[in-house]
């Protein structure tokens, strides 16, 4: 996914058209997305479905469940594209948030009809699952780097959360901490986070 | 920074804290930005773990567009001017609407398992929320969305978010000051042939009271709140803590 063009002036413009009318960059695409244009879907759909599913896949861990919330998400974007307001961030963010937030609230009401026990083996493999990740890719690269370099309660409590889709109080069981101590962990981790990545 | 905006932006924040964090949003633009920023950090840790979809979903994705509908923007249409107090830019409505829009269905399915022991309850409550939520979604979406905002007097601040067009509007407070039990805030619709009311405002944690939903507002009427015992009153017994003309 392109996010880099959310933080760093300049990537943010269209790259322009690439052998078709459709806008090469997300956010030009996005655009046009909202004025119905299905070619510039496709550019959307080429650009964010990786980061959409593998975020669901992360937290839902059923490949069937996390492609079907990764195309509701992806048709999501298509239905509410005029709703997204560059002034509150990149396209990138704007899409991502659907998708975590969606697979979070998946695993929320199954959690609820069955009281899914707490799976505390997840606890270790987010991190772990970044660092050792196979294929290579600069934003993981760049995550990983700056991931190591929080503390590792702030790192361990924004990872169960983003990627585990653990609530702020079951970060706590699984961590043997007080609520509002990963409260914290987790907003000083994101802006650290925030801060050595170079982005927002 | 607000303590919650890292849990917020993880999705770690119940779904109760989460509307109440996103209607502190709604007048905290400090927090709006720090959201902002923390978004994008987000955003690499969701790319970071990207992987290529299996081939054949790409098509069926894209044919299901073409057969969708999609929401017209908000905003598109000029906001009346007439409207009392500030009108806050269309940013703010937006982002809060974004928060809305997707949060409402899947409150609603999730309200739905957690109230479930009962099925005719849960489905009398899910019908009643279902009415609820798609007039306030019908309110935030319409072209005409307007924000009004007053200071209460014995404290805190009553915010309505209304469409002209829909003729009907949101009300929601904050910071109200608690009250003993045997008393509560009742919400008036007043009009030029009398008042009426809408309802006692749900006693909310942290302060947060509401959302509710009024119909048929017109020119001319003003929404107040008045202090009353707890089972509501026909008829306001006390001087009005707020009062907001729906229109001068």
């Amino acid at each position: 996914m392109d996010v880099r063009a959310g933080g760093q002036p300049g990537s943010r413009r269209s790259k322009g058209p690439v052998g078709s009318a459709a806008p090469a960059g997300l956010e030009a695409a996005l655009a046009a997305v909202a004025r119905g244009d299905e070619a510039a879907f496709a550019v959307v759909y080429d650009r964010a479905a990786p980061a959409v599913l593998g975020t669901a896949r992360r937290i839902l861990r059923d490949p069937a469940q996390s492609e079907e919330v990764m195309q509701e998400v992806l048709l999501e974007v298509w239905r509410t594209a005029s709703r997204f307001d560059p002034a509150t961030g990149s396209a990138a963010a704007w899409i991502t948030t659907l998708a975590h937030r969606r697979a979070v609230d998946r695993v929320r009401s199954e959690q609820r009809a069955a009281r899914r026990e707490i799976r505390a083996a997840a606890a270790a493999i987010a991190y772990d699952e970044v660092a050792d990740a196979v294929e290579a890719s600069l934003d993981r690269e760049r995550v990983r780097r700056c991931l190591a370099g929080l503390t590792e309660l702030q790192r361990e409590s924004v990872t169960l959360a983003y990627y585990g889709g653990y609530s702020y109080r079951e970060v706590a069981l699984l961590l043997g901490v007080a609520v509002g101590t990963v409260k914290t962990r987790m907003r000083d981790g994101l802006i650290r986070l925030r801060d050595c990545l170079g982005v927002g | 920074m607000h303590a919650l905006v890292g849990a917020y932006v993880l999705d770690a924040i119940p779904d109760r804290d989460r509307s109440e964090f996103e209607r502190h949003l709604l007048t905290c633009e400090q927090c709006r930005d720090d959201v902002r920023g923390l978004r994008e950090a987000g955003a690499l840790l969701a790319a970071a773990v990207a992987v290529t979809p299996r081939p054949e979903l790409r098509g069926p994705t894209l044919q299901a567009a073409g057969v969708t509908r999609q929401l017209a923007p908000v905003g598109g249409e000029p906001t009346r001017r007439s409207w009392r107090r500030r009108e806050p830019s269309a940013g703010v409505v937006r982002f809060w609407l974004a928060g809305v829009a997707v949060s409402v269905a899947v409150v609603l399915a999730v309200t739905a398992v957690v109230l479930g022991l009962h099925m005719a309850a849960m489905q009398r409550r899910l019908a009643a929320e279902d009415r609820r939520d798609s007039a306030i979604s019908a309110i935030l979406g319409a072209h005409d969305t307007v924000v009004l905002t007053a200071a209460v007097t014995t404290g805190g601040t009553a915010t309505v978010v209304m469409s002209h067009h829909e003729r009907e509007l949101v009300f929601t407070a904050n910071g109200l000051t608690r009250l003993p039990g045997s008393r509560g805030y009742e919400l008036w619709l007043s009009g030029p042939t009398g008042i009426t009311p809408v309802g006692m405002l749900p006693p909310g944690s942290r302060g947060m009271s509401g959302p509710m939903v009024v119909g048929h507002v017109a020119v001319g009427d003003a929404l107040e709140v008045t202090v009353e015992p707890v089972g509501g009153s026909p008829h306001p017994t006390s001087v009005p803590i707020v009062r907001l003309a729906l229109d001068t």
